[in-house]
């Protein structure tokens, strides 16, 4: 089921992406509109971070093209803000809170510029998260879900109109999600920006996205959260593994047969 | 007097330019990136001097600095192509590359004054007699004013790049997402590895230089959780071990090279076990504060 979108931020059109000669993404054609937490779900390896990357230029393209704000990636960057996976970098790198939150600003900034403005702008982003207590603190000292907020503060400080996260909520406790989800919703609700995440965890995405895209190295689905997340599709993304529990879930809902007696 | 002047600047300078290209090899983690080009220009000084057959330091940059940047590139290759792990393709391009130099120098040494000993020790000592003589003025060792450009370069690099080369670090991908050409940077930094070891190898030798891209680097590593700071602890031990190796040498009547590499080893062990104690006497006072609330 593919659903598009009437007022399109993204347009991605016969997708093809290998590593190698192994493809990743086959034949991905979908549209994504403005505003809005859309989430990317399927298995491991099913080339989630793969679209993401790909969307954003940061993997070669073996056939299709892809459209962002109506043009290309190069010409947009400065409105586009990443988050990447928390365990792409070394978290004992010798720099600070503030200093990595300070690389939000980049695009801002000249060798000779007044760096005062875009110094208070990242102090703001950190106390958006809660996390303005720790600027001056060594990035390596700090929680997994302390470092997802620091990360958090230096896309905010991108003040860009698109986002892309890559599982900003892996490894982070329920108070840190929480805190991450409303944060996001802020943006997309009051800012108007549009956040697209990657996403495993299944038991939070009716609560979570307004739009959803299935992916299982085909697409499988696009759509609102409502229409695509249902259980057809989703056996369809993730396989025999889901279709099991999904068969064991409706065993246990008839009240009256006990699962050991029935096996 | 002035040949101790001399001398003590070449150190300084070289150790200089080793400690700011160090830092980031060290962060990246390609540390042993300078030991490979460090062994693999050699063939490219050889054939360089067979070709010249002269000895001046800009015919012998220009033959290493071709190896010190293609060296990269076919490290990289085999990395990027056939999947090899990053340190394998190191493991098996230096090796091969500064082997075809030992080959060379031994067949053609008795025809050419090229030394095995000078090459992959160095001879800092030397430095002060290879004077650049300008009419009749004797502008000093030639070997400073290559250096000197050297550093030129490396400083301004580091200091007008510095935030490029910091993103492009610690965050790759990020720097790719807002537009930082990060396979460009890489080949700067390697350019200027290239250039630094290239110097650096007639006054350390080609396998001490090696000590001073990484050892100081790695002694600041522990002091500081600051880039800017690593890098400016990291040039203060290259120093130290500069005019500590000079006499360390000077009373075992020894290589200079070999005692300044030998100090900044000391350096690296003598913070390293500082910061043990430290964290031990750190410990034990809180246990025994701890215990001295419980007993009240």
């Amino acid at each position: 089921m593919i659903i598009p979108a009437k007022n399109p931020i993204i347009e991605i059109h016969d997708l093809t992406v290998a590593y190698q000669t192994k493809p990743v993404l086959w034949g991905i054609d979908f549209t994504l509109p403005k505003g809005g937490l859309i989430g990317i779900i399927g298995p491991n390896g099913a080339g989630k971070s793969t679209l993401l990357k790909t969307i954003m230029g940061l993997n070669p393209i073996n056939s299709g093209y892809i459209k962002i704000f109506d043009t290309s990636i190069q010409k947009v960057r400065q409105r586009i803000g990443y988050v990447p996976q928390r365990e792409s970098v070394d978290w004992d790198f010798p720099t600070t809170v503030f200093d990595v939150v300070m690389m939000g600003r980049y695009q801002y900034m000249s060798f000779f510029s007044n760096k005062t403005k875009d110094k208070a702008i990242a102090m703001h982003c950190l106390a958006k998260v809660g996390m303005d207590a720790l600027a001056q603190r060594q990035i390596g000292q700090l929680s997994g879900g302390q470092q997802q907020r620091v990360f958090l503060a230096r896309a905010l400080a991108q003040e860009a109109d698109l986002y892309f996260m890559d599982e900003p909520f892996a490894g982070v406790d329920a108070a840190t999600e929480a805190i991450i989800f409303s944060l996001l919703q802020k943006m997309t609700k009051e800012a108007g920006k549009t956040i697209i995440v990657v996403h495993h965890d299944l038991q939070s995405v009716r609560h979570y996205f307004d739009w959803l895209v299935m992916l299982n190295m085909h697409l499988v689905a696009v759509g609102p959260t409502h229409k695509v997340f249902q259980p057809a599709l989703l056996q369809k993304t993730y396989g025999g593994k889901l279709t099991l529990l999904h068969e064991v879930e409706n065993l246990l809902q008839k009240k009256n047969i006990n699962p050991r007696e029935h096996c | 007097m002035l040949e101790t002047f001399w001398i003590l600047l070449t150190g300084i300078l070289v150790s200089t330019n080793c400690c700011l290209i160090g830092v980031y090899l060290l962060l990246r983690r390609m540390a042993m990136m300078g030991d490979a080009i460090s062994h693999a220009i050699l063939p490219g000084i050889v054939i360089a001097f067979l070709i010249t057959g002269s000895r001046d330091p800009i015919t012998i940059i220009l033959g290493a600095g071709v190896l010190g940047i293609v060296t990269p590139m076919i490290i990289h290759f085999f990395h990027r192509q056939i999947k090899l792990h990053l340190d394998a393709s190191i493991g098996i391009n230096f090796t091969w590359l500064f082997a075809l130099g030992i080959v060379l120098i031994s067949c053609f040494t008795k025809k050419i004054d090229l030394d095995q000993d000078c090459v992959l020790y160095g001879e800092i000592a030397y430095i002060p007699l290879d004077l650049w003589i300008l009419g009749t003025i004797n502008m000093g060792p030639k070997a400073i004013y290559v250096l000197l450009f050297t550093l030129l370069l490396n400083v301004f690099f580091v200091v007008r790049y510095y935030r490029t080369l910091y993103i492009t670090s610690f965050d790759p991908s990020f720097g790719k997402a807002i537009g930082i050409h990060t396979t460009l940077w890489s080949n700067v930094l390697m350019c200027l590895l290239s250039l630094t070891t290239v110097t650096a190898f007639e006054s350390v030798g080609a396998i001490l230089v090696v000590a001073l891209l990484v050892v100081p680097a790695a002694t600041a590593y522990l002091l500081t959780n600051r880039l800017h700071c690593m890098m400016i602890i990291a040039i203060f031990f290259g120093i130290v071990s500069t005019f500590g190796g000079y006499y360390l040498a000077f009373y075992t009547n020894g290589s200079i090279s070999g005692a300044m590499a030998t100090v900044s080893g000391i350096l690296f062990f003598g913070v390293f076990l500082t910061n043990v104690l430290k964290k031990k006497l750190f410990l034990r006072h809180k246990f025994l504060s701890k215990n001295i609330k419980k007993n009240l």
